[in-house]
């Protein structure tokens, strides 16, 4: 019998149009997922390696959730939406029958429109845009096996729990609140996946098998990547087993529950009956008295019985949505959302902020989108739909009501609705705060958060859903219009970077919030653009009244002759004030973007700087003479957001021969004017190459070698209406730009594309790598300071009153002039060229620090420059100030200069940055970070350590611009800063640092496969100057002791300085001579440590494989242990080779103090000469563990198996 | 008091099917019993009228209003109660009908709470007017329709079909309660139960295939017929003979035997006997007997 039924189903559907455009939507879908999802992150992946393609079909068939709960939701639920169970259920036919036939039928029917994925998917790799990448041999098994893996176990887990939900509770909106609460546990999982700890359990609870997928592949090599099919084992196993095991339970439940008769007792009804009945009823006392009534007719209706008739209904909406479960469930889940979150208020450096508001904020607006998106595509359906559903719709539409008042109750009902929901986030991330005994509230924040910015977005929406669920008037496509509409008209825009404000529906955007700027100049473009597509929306509403279904007519035809009649005065006269006020802002939003500023697509962009290169490359090695001193006025208007630089440079030609021309080049931007230039010898002006900003001049007197001649130069900056670029150089509060702004000589590489697909599509080659080492032009440079070696600095800067303003060297001076604050900066000795000009409302924390000796015979300024409300770490960082420089002045040489500062910048740029005697600190890097001394290391001192490190690695030895530059810069400045750590804080702190960026560097390797590279050699990949240039310079030290690798950079650094290193004259450093320091300081047994860290990429896979330990006498314990140690050597392609073992490998032996917690009461290098070794240890406590590596010196596949529990050996 | 004018209407669907073609009718003051088989167009010319549908041809007046374009106006002074509609479920009867008040204008609170318990009481749901519709029966679901039908006061009252399957006790109270209307309302109801119109009606009309068959007062139609109806006991296997032989208009059963009712000018003898001709025997001779 249950074949009949499915058979029936698979007719029914069959013959169903929407089946077909489910199936169409999969697949064209399928054709750009690839590209789509993962476009921008393939590097040398290939479009069709098997775990993408595994990847993309967890991922789309957890964004198609919304048709699985279509097809499944409905499929028990049609009968009661049709009222036809009563002629169902009469049939002899059983329940497992009705149901079995049922879900299968539907099921079948679902798989069918996934296939339209698959098949999407392998003809994907025959659209024009793969063309260039030569996809792997096809396999259709790539394609099948995790279709059925990973689709189908989805399929039928969220298949299982929608036909229940629907077979159960008979109501489509269950279903779809199903589909959220399903959602927001899929959030869960991905939160829960961000902590390293915890990846295996989101790998395995994850219900659509996408992170699971992602931890299995985690340490993967590229080439096993391209080819490998994702096996069912291990974590992907154990999720399948649980998800397809959940949904057989669903099943079985739901076949339970599920009841065969078509009038439900419903508990709760019979209760509230009774209630209702033990009431007594008033109608005896009063009755009613008809006489006394007059019945006429209601009042006539003028605006102020339509205002009643508005606010009543909207209410009445509003009510109707509160009353229904699935509201509460939506509340329920968005409010719990931000406890979920919680686990993840962290920062990239392993510790978590403090919940601050806007972060609150921003998590919470980054984690409801789809919420909300998903309410409104929904709601809006079932409120248009509402009367038409219930079949109330005669009575409603027959009434004397407007035709408007109906839908825009409908609209603020829904309006309503948000708010309340917003509210209720917003008491949830309040109350987050205070549990995290975080007390600083700032309402205005969330306010402009949840109400100007998500609460617009979803107005727009809404009234966008509306004009599409009316004009369509079909319920389901009205829901799959939106959503197609949100992602193609919207983010595919975006994509492929062809987006205006005045075609992207809902386009303003608030930015970023800084608690130094606020939303900043922001709100402007973002006010102008909302209000413009308020405009447009107010007339989607309008066209959604007017065609609105009233009666029975459906047929467009009808509907557009209706709705002539409808078009009443004061429709058409909102009609046209709306019309009006978006065509208005329309032209004053172009007139902004378009004419005071230059608008230019991505694509655009990228072409001239394509042409800048191709026109101007000729230019690169025509030597120029070198900035030696800058004297600079910049006047600051922030407010205003303008500012204008005046003063000079002296050049120098420091190069073999007379220079005849000097090329100046502008900073390529719009808003920039290079407004006079004059030398101090005639010279000529040709501005052949004026759009590039690149001028020639022709001196007269051709600069003769070690000549120099004075430039003097005027620029200014103004910002002209607003646009939808996101400036923020200037800004109201928080201005932060370097030297880079101001003109630069010859032509200038930091212009060049770099992306490499980017540069093909424009006709260039792909950018080269960094130079080799043995480069001779390249290692004449720098970058921090192109245009010279040293300079002398002086500035003088004003800005608004209420601001400081800073940039390098001594404060020589500080006055207020027509109400303007100026501060006149000179720093006394040469410093690299480059400098940043920061200004804002600041608070100031300073000390003093005094060498060990007093040296220096003068005390250096500590200042720290930060925002109000801000102070959370300033004794952290302080107090790390003050250690670094003990600890860096006594190891590797002096601070050259008077003062250092710290200044915070807005978090528009989430970095700290090291400039000559200041560092610049976002302000959502180190000041807002919660560190909680028991369990997190004190990362604003770490960092501050690092920045302040680079005082001595990078401005006073700047690194040659070729492989390996950022080891110099980076590696050692995290050396440095381990070292300050380590002095100062256990050591446990210190090996949890070192693990996170072991953890980081695994990560790093298995990702980045361009180009596998050894430390010393590394090309700007982060991963390697960063985590593994810690790694390895700590292993260093740990080999040939923390004096010998000091002293070996002390002598690097005499040799190197800018001042007054010997040999330092014509050509930077680079790691090569940095070696020579460190082998020098190495005894020979050595040497091969140098070679292996530095300069070849080494792996281990080291694993106790066994321990015991007996006691010999009383406070003698002799272990023993069973170690087997792998090496391997990883080559340029990133393939792994065993080698064989001849190294110092550290063993630890821990017992437990009378606390019961692990000490280490043992550490000893140990020589290891083959993969199997027996060790024996003598201790004098009872042993508890044994590590290999205790402080993750090795880096080590798999760290997992270093530590082991030893037992006592029974004799 | 106005008098509704409907003139050559025509509306045909976009399936092909003619709901009505050139349906004129006048229809003065008083209950006006629209009678016709399922799927005659009653349902639709009630639509129309109560500006739900749009028509294809023809015209409709009410008073000075024109039907077909001054819907707004219209829907101020009509009332409708369609042949089949929900109600929300969970709320009470008192709660939807405040609703519908304020759509319907009563925008002023006391106003509004006067009105509605007075029809409330009227329809006689006041008792249970804190009783959740969904728990309604068909008798009060229908109470309450006509209970919202009169929150505008109507001068035009469109009540669809509004006795079908209700219990003889139910549809008398309802009889009562629409008569009682009656006195100072344009009323049409549309029905397929003859007993409604013979019952209520002071003018009716036949509709059938979307045609008006006949208009004229319930007396007159029946004097009309006085004489010329006949009725006689057969078997059931001479039925296909008589029909081929006279009009039959109707057949039934009576104890068990059929009995056929034929129309016929002059008395056909064999065995057929005169009988007193009723509102019945004009309905089924309307839409049999031509």
């Amino acid at each position: 019998m249950w074949y009949e039924i499915f058979k029936f189903e698979l007719t029914y559907r069959s013959k169903r149009w929407d089946t077909y455009a489910y199936f169409l939507i999969l697949f064209l879908y399928g054709l750009i997922a690839v590209d789509f999802l993962f476009g921008t992150h393939l590097n040398t992946v290939n479009s069709n390696a098997p775990y993408l393609i595994a990847l993309t079909m967890a991922v789309v068939s957890a964004l198609f959730t919304m048709i699985t709960s279509m097809i499944m939701g409905v499929a028990a639920l049609r009968d009661f939406d049709h009222k036809m169970e009563s002629l169902m259920f009469i049939n002899p036919i059983s329940k497992l029958d009705y149901l079995l036939g049922r879900f299968l039928g539907s099921f079948v029917i679902l798989l069918f429109i996934f296939g339209g994925l698959m098949l999407g998917l392998f003809l994907g790799n025959y659209m024009p845009w793969r063309a260039e990448t030569s996809p792997l041999d096809f396999q259709v098994w790539a394609y099948m096996q995790p279709f059925l893996f990973i689709v189908l176990p989805n399929l039928f887990f969220g298949g299982a729990l929608f036909f229940v939900g629907g077979a159960l509770s008979r109501k489509l909106l269950v279903v779809y609140t199903q589909g959220i609460v399903f959602l927001t546990f899929y959030l869960f999982t991905l939160q829960l996946s961000q902590s390293a700890d915890n990846n295996f359990l989101a790998g395995v609870l994850d219900p659509f098998c996408y992170q699971t997928i992602k931890v299995l592949v985690k340490y993967w090599t590229v080439d096993i990547r391209n080819v490998q099919l994702i096996p069912i084992v291990g974590v992907v196993f154990y999720n399948r087993l649980l998800w397809i095991a959940l949904g057989f339970l669903t099943l079985v439940i739901g076949y339970w529950g599920f009841s065969f008769n078509v009038v439900r007792t419903n508990r709760i009804d019979n209760f509230s009956r009774r209630l209702i009945f033990k009431r007594p009823l008033k109608s005896s006392i009063q009755k009613i008295n008809l006489q006394k009534i007059t019945f006429t007719s209601p009042t006539k209706l003028n605006w102020q019985a339509k205002l009643i008739q508005l606010q009543y209904h909207s209410l009445f909406y509003f009510k109707s949505i509160l009353k229904e479960i699935p509201f509460w469930a939506i509340i329920i889940c968005a409010t719990a959302i931000i406890f979920i979150n919680s686990i993840n208020l962290g920062t990239s450096f392993g510790v978590n902020s403090y919940p601050l508001t806007y972060i609150i904020v921003e998590e919470l607006q980054e984690m409801t989108v789809f919420f909300f998106l998903m309410i409104v595509v929904f709601y809006s359906g079932e409120l248009v739909w509402k009367e038409r559903d219930t079949n109330i719709d005669a009575l409603y539409d027959s009434s004397p009501i407007a035709d408007s008042i109906n839908l825009i109750a409908k609209y603020f009902g829904l309006l309503l609705t948000y708010a309340t929901l917003l509210i209720a986030i917003i008491i949830a991330g309040i109350a987050f705060q205070t549990s995290q005994g975080y007390y600083h509230y700032e309402l205005d924040v969330y306010f402009v958060g949840f109400f100007l910015s998500t609460f617009v977005f979803l107005a727009l929406f809404t009234a966008l859903a509306f004009f599409f669920q009316t004009i369509v008037n079909h319920k389901f496509i009205g829901h799959l219009l939106i959503v197609t509409f949100f992602f193609l008209g919207i983010i595919s825009l975006e994509i492929l970077g062809i987006d205006h404000g005045l075609y992207t529906f809902g386009s303003g955007y608030l930015g970023a919030y800084s608690d130094m700027n606020g939303y900043g100049h922001f709100l402007a473009s973002y006010g102008w653009l909302t209000a413009y597509w308020a405009a447009f929306s107010i007339l989607l509403l309008i066209i959604a009244i007017l065609f609105a279904q009233r009666g029975v007519e459906t047929e467009f035809k009808q509907r557009w002759q209706s709705s002539k009649l409808r078009l009443t005065k004061p429709l058409i006269k909102v009609g046209l004030d709306a019309l009006l006020l978006f065509i208005g802002l329309g032209c004053f939003i172009f007139y902004n973007t378009n004419i005071l500023n230059r608008f230019a697509y991505p694509s655009t962009q990228n072409s001239y700087r394509a042409a800048y290169e191709k026109t101007l490359k000729k230019y690169e090695n025509t030597p120029q003479p070198k900035i030696i001193n800058v004297n600079l006025k910049v006047e600051l208007y922030p407010s205003e957001r303008n500012y204008v630089a005046t003063g000079y440079f002296m050049l120098k030609n420091e190069s073999t021969q007379p220079i005849h021309k000097i090329y100046v080049q502008k900073k390529p931007d719009d808003d920039l004017d290079l407004a006079s230039v004059d030398f101090s010898r005639k010279a000529i002006k040709d501005a052949t190459y004026e759009k590039f900003g690149f001028y020639s001049y022709q001196l007269n007197e051709p600069l003769s070698i070690d000549d120099s001649l004075k430039m003097e130069f005027k620029q200014t900056y103004f910002t002209k209406g607003f646009t939808e670029n996101i400036d923020t150089k200037i800004v109201y509060n928080g201005t932060f730009f370097d030297n880079f702004e101001l003109p630069t000589f010859g032509y200038n590489p930091y212009i060049e594309l770099d992306d490499e697909k980017e540069r093909i599509e424009n006709g260039l080659l792909p950018k080269t790598t960094t130079a080799k080492r043995q480069d001779s032009k390249a290692v004449k440079e720098h970058r921090s300071g192109m245009d010279s070696k040293r300079i002398n600095f002086e500035i003088i800067l004003g800005t608004a009153a209420d601001q400081i303003a800073i940039a390098p060297g001594q404060l020589q001076k500080e006055w207020t002039e027509h109400n303007r604050h100026y501060f006149h900066y000179k720093m006394a000795q040469p410093m690299i060229n480059f400098y940043p000009i920061v200004s804002a409302k600041y608070q100031v924390f300073n000390k003093e620090w005094t060498p060990q000796f007093d040296s220096l015979q003068h005390p250096i300024n500590l200042e720290i420059y930060y925002q109000k409300g801000h102070e959370y770490n300033l004794d952290r960082m302080m107090s790390s100030m003050e250690k670094s420089f003990d600890y860096f002045t006594e190891n590797f040489g002096i601070y050259p200069y008077r003062q250092m500062r710290i200044v915070e910048t807005p978090r528009y740029l989430d970095r700290a940055q090291s400039f000559p005697s200041m560092v610049t600190y976002a302000e959502s890097m180190g000041f807002i970070m919660d560190i909680d001394d028991t369990e997190d290391v004190d990362m604003p001192f770490f960092i501050t350590a690092h920045e302040l490190a680079h005082q001595w690695w990078g401005l006073q030895v700047p690194a040659a611009n070729v492989q390996g530059r950022k080891m110099i810069l980076e590696s050692l400045a995290q050396y440095s800063a381990l070292m300050v750590l380590k002095k100062h804080y256990p050591k446990e702190k210190v090996q949890q640092l070192l693990a996170f960026e072991r953890e980081r560097y695994l990560e790093g390797n298995a990702v980045d496969i361009k180009h596998k590279l050894p430390l010393a050699l590394e090309d700007n990949q982060s991963y390697v100057y960063y985590s593994k240039g810690a790694l390895n310079l700590y292993a260093l030290q740990e080999y040939i002791s923390e004096d010998s690798v000091n002293l070996a950079l002390k002598r690097f650094i005499q040799d190197w300085n800018i001042f007054d290193g010997p040999l330092q004259t014509n050509r930077y450093a680079t790691t090569e001579d940095l070696l020579g320091y460190f082998r020098a300081v190495t005894p020979d047994s050595m040497q091969y440590v140098i070679s292996d860290l530095f300069e070849k990429m080494i792996l281990f896979d080291n694993k106790i494989t066994a321990g015991s330990y007996e006691q010999l006498v009383n406070n003698q314990y002799k272990v023993n242990l069973k170690l087997a140690a792998n090496k391997y050597e990883i080559n340029s392609l990133g393939t792994e080779t065993s080698i064989d073992i001849n190294d110092w490998i550290e063993i630890g032996v821990y017992a437990q103090d009378t606390t019961e917690t692990d000490q280490l009461v043992y550490t000893q290098k140990h020589k290891i000469t083959s993969q199997i070794t027996d060790i024996e240890i003598l201790v004098n406590q009872a042993p508890s563990k044994v590590g290999i590596s205790p402080f993750d010196i090795l880096i080590d596949k798999n760290s997992e198996d270093d530590l082991i529990k030893i037992e006592k050996r029974i004799h | 008091m106005h008098t509704l004018k409907i003139n050559n209407l025509s509306k045909r669907y976009s399936n092909g099917v003619q709901a009505l073609k050139n349906v004129s009718l006048e229809i003065p003051t008083g209950l006006f019993g629209l009678l016709g088989p399922n799927g005659a167009g009653k349902s639709t010319l009630m639509r129309i009228l109560s500006t739900l549908q749009d028509a294809d041809e023809g015209s409709v007046t009410f008073g000075h209003l024109n039907v077909l374009t001054q819907k707004k106006e219209l829907r101020k002074i009509i009332g409708y109660l369609p042949q089949s509609f929900g109600l929300y479920p969970k709320i009470s009867a008192e709660v939807l009908l405040n609703h519908l008040a304020v759509l319907k204008g009563w925008t002023n609170k006391k106003q509004r709470k006067a009105i509605v318990a007075t029809l409330l009481d009227k329809t006689n749901l006041y008792q249970d007017r804190r009783k959740k519709l969904g728990g309604f029966s068909g008798g009060m679901r229908q109470r309450f329709g006509i209970a919202q039908a009169l929150l505008t006061n109507p001068k035009l009252l469109i009540v669809d079909e509004p006795t079908a399957g209700l219990d003889p006790t139910e549809r008398n109270r309802f009889h009562n309660l629409l008569s009682e209307l009656a006195e100072d309302t344009v009323i049409i109801l549309s029905t397929h139960i003859v007993e409604d119109v013979k019952e209520l009606c002071t003018n009716m009309a036949i509709i059938n295939q979307g045609q008006v068959l006949l208009q004229d007062n319930p007396r007159n139609a029946i004097e009309q017929l006085q004489g010329k109806i006949y009725q006689k006991e057969i078997h059931k296997d001479e039925l296909a003979d008589y029909k081929e032989q006279y009009v039959v208009i109707a057949e039934k059963l009576f104890l068990g035997k059929p009995i056929i009712h034929i129309l016929s000018d002059h008395a056909p003898q064999n065995g057929f006997t005169p009988i007193a001709a009723d509102l019945e025997n004009v309905y089924f001779s309307q839409i049999f007997g031509k």
